[in-house]
């Protein structure tokens, strides 16, 4: 459908349909700067304080053109703030934005060609589903024809001709998101920034939008910024994931990279769930061990920042721990530790473990029903293999 | 809109008692002596339509009339005029700025009418600060008279009206989602366009509800245009008075204060159904 539309507002864009940048961006997904001209969104030292307390603090960071990232973090990280500043709804204390190759740090927000998606649609209430959509056209002073025509493509394009003439109240909220994405997409701006678009949708319509959105990015090849808390909606949708904390950018990556490369505690903590051994690194046998409550444990190998007597996190992913009777226990470094509880999630079995120190332990693993399970108040044995583990810096206080 | 089952705990006897103090009260002192009017209008020493024929053809009673709707067209509008832009203000503040604006605002609606209108009189008069400030700009060449006519009556009028159409504005324009000017922003509108085709529209409601709260108020007015008028400025409430107090003829008086109810009944229904207006009158 973008082929027969005019181009947008901003005259620099790129076709939609030029894909390429996104793919280099897929094959190197944490070059922290794309090259200038492949970059949508370019960021540089960016900081707002308010009354004094920074929201932000000297933020670079580079979207390159059909990128799809996402801003995750818990509220106060900075993450709104950015897509404000951004937008243009706030101006920055410090720092440059440049949207599109143009220096748009100081430039108004209406004059930025972008698009955004908000929480709570910001659908007008007092416009038809049509009007709504149309009224991006007449800011442009496009033609009525042209716009009917454009209008009605795009509500095709998201099945929903059938409410043209409705008002926003009388859909679903599914419904309105869906009109407040079509009010977006309909005059092509090439980058679309989304706060936080399906926050106000239950778990079933959640997911279904994800697959929409995603689609319509594949489609329409739009660069897309999209801010949210939630730690598995960034997992499904970005090809890059920006995780920020206290107005920083925490860590950047791939989601596959953000989960099993977590370079900080809060980054295995706020993404997957963890588990986390604080201890006291120490030479052993030419390798490292890390001494912590709940015993001593081989770690793998890490970088020259990890040296004897330092102090450290090893990080084991749940799905990584097994659980066993004291019987099976093979060879690999063992806790002993009794079973508290256990929760099935349908397909998916999750232990919850104390050791003798009094420290948590979570592990999954695959639902196996035909095999006997483990019961409350079990002594069982915990091992996991120790590349599984992952060795990180301890919490800067 | 649940207020319904919200109170479902209580039953329906339980209710009426607590409401029956008040029912006494207004079916004591409001409804009686309304229904009391009414009677009175079409009663003298048996059933007659004589006050309301008087009416009829009373080239006084449709002189007032007259003078009624123009300054309470004028006082509306002019508070409208006044009111919106105060309102859009008071709007874009912090809560905590609004709060104190919103005193400001409050404050004549806070003092007794009798004590505002002589202080126009004191500041609007001969000798008041407004000519006295004129007379020293010009050389004494430039005197208004501001006071005992048309123009004082609607000053003072719009003095007590404004708060009204400030708040019911205010209302509308508070209820309104910040997003949608954001997003009517970003998708590239300018400040005049998402005024006028977000903010004003949403705004309806609220304007709408000014409008008919401040006319309702102004028909009805009777110290301001006594004190502040002149003696050709009588309006509707003046002429109940000439005709309680200086010819005694209450069935007239009551007559006219029925037509002044039907009037203010006919645009208190209008305002019900306006969307949002009820809200306004606190009947939702």
């Amino acid at each position: 459908m973008n082929a027969q539309m005019k181009p947008p507002v901003a005259p620099s864009a790129s076709s939609p349909l030029d894909k390429e940048p996104a793919l280099a961006h897929l094959a190197e997904p944490s070059t922290p700067n794309a090259a200038a001209s492949d970059a949508m969104i370019e960021v540089r030292g960016l900081s707002k304080l308010y009354n004094g307390v920074a929201a932000l603090s000297d933020v670079t960071l580079s979207v390159g053109k059909g990128e799809f990232v996402t801003l995750l973090g818990p509220s106060g990280s900075g993450k709104s703030t950015l897509l404000n500043l951004i937008s243009g709804m706030t101006t920055p204390t410090a720092g440059k934005i440049l949207i599109n190759g143009t220096d748009a740090t100081t430039l108004p927000t209406n004059q930025r060609g972008l698009g955004m998606v908000f929480q709570n649609y910001a659908l007008m209430p007092h416009m038809t589903v049509f009007q709504n959509i149309a009224f991006p056209l007449q800011v442009r002073k496009i033609g009525k024809d042209e716009i009917r025509q454009r209008v009605m493509d795009v509500l095709k394009l998201i099945q929903l001709e059938h409410v043209a003439d409705r008002r926003p109240r009388e859909l679903s909220g599914g419904q309105q998101q869906r009109i407040s994405l079509a009010r977006c997409i309909v005059y092509n701006p090439p980058l679309i920034l989304m706060d936080e678009p399906l926050g106000a949708l239950d778990k079933k319509l959640r997911e279904g939008m994800q697959l929409e959105i995603k689609r319509l990015h594949a489609d329409l090849g739009v660069t897309m910024l999209y801010v949210t808390h939630d730690q598995d909606e960034a997992l499904t949708m970005s090809d890059r994931i920006v995780l920020m904390r206290g107005g920083k950018i925490e860590q950047q990556g791939t989601p596959e990279a953000l989960y099993f490369k977590p370079q900080t505690v809060f980054s295995a903590d706020f993404i997957g769930s963890s588990n986390l051994f604080p201890g006291k690194l120490s030479k052993d046998k030419g390798g490292l061990m890390l001494r912590c409550a709940a015993g001593a444990f081989d770690v793998p190998a890490a970088d020259g920042a990890f040296v004897a007597g330092s102090a450290a996190v090893l990080l084991v992913r749940p799905e990584n721990i097994m659980v066993e009777t004291p019987a099976d226990a093979s060879g690999r470094q063992q806790i002993a530790a009794t079973l508290k509880d256990t929760v099935v999630l349908g397909g998916i079995v999750r232990h919850f473990l104390e050791t003798p120190a009094g420290e948590q332990i979570i592990a999954q693993e695959l639902n196996q029903p035909n095999r006997a399970r483990l019961m409350r108040g079990d002594a069982v044995k915990v091992s996991w293999r120790v590349d599984d583990g992952r060795l990180l810096p301890a919490e800067r206080a | 809109m649940s207020s319904a089952s919200d109170v479902s705990f209580l039953s329906p006897r339980s209710a009426t008692l607590l409401v029956a103090p008040l029912g006494a009260l207004l079916i004591l002192f409001f409804a009686y002596p309304l229904i009391l009017t009414v009677w009175q209008s079409f009663y003298e020493g048996g059933f007659t339509l004589r006050a309301y024929a008087e009416l009829a053809t009373s080239t006084l009673f449709y002189k007032v009339l007259r003078t009624t709707f123009v300054i309470s067209f004028t006082a509306t509008l002019v508070s409208l005029l006044i009111g919106y832009p105060v309102a859009l203000h008071l709007s874009r503040q912090s809560p905590r700025k609004r709060t104190f604006y919103l005193m400001l605002v409050m404050l004549p609606f806070w003092t007794s009418i009798l004590v505002k209108s002589f202080a126009l009189t004191v500041l609007l008069g001969h000798s008041g600060i407004v000519n006295q400030a004129l007379g020293f700009i010009s050389g004494g060449t430039i005197q208004f008279p501001m006071v005992f006519n048309r123009f004082g009556a609607i000053v003072g009028m719009i003095n007590y009206l404004l708060p009204f159409m400030i708040l019911s504005i205010l209302g509308s324009l508070l209820a309104q989602d910040g997003n949608l000017a954001r997003a009517a922003e970003v998708m590239g509108a300018g400040p005049f366009r998402i005024f006028r085709k977000v903010t004003l529209p949403l705004s309806m409601p609220g304007v709408i509800a000014g409008i008919i709260i401040n006319f309702t108020l102004s028909i009805g007015m009777y110290i301001t245009p006594a004190l502040l008028g002149g003696r050709q400025d009588m309006m509707i409430a003046n002429l109940i008075d000439f005709y309680t107090r200086q010819t005694l003829d209450w069935p007239m008086a009551s007559a006219i204060s029925v037509v002044l109810l039907l009037i203010s009944g006919a645009l208190v229904t209008i305002l019900g159904r306006v969307r949002g207006g009820a809200g306004v009158m606190g009947v939702a």
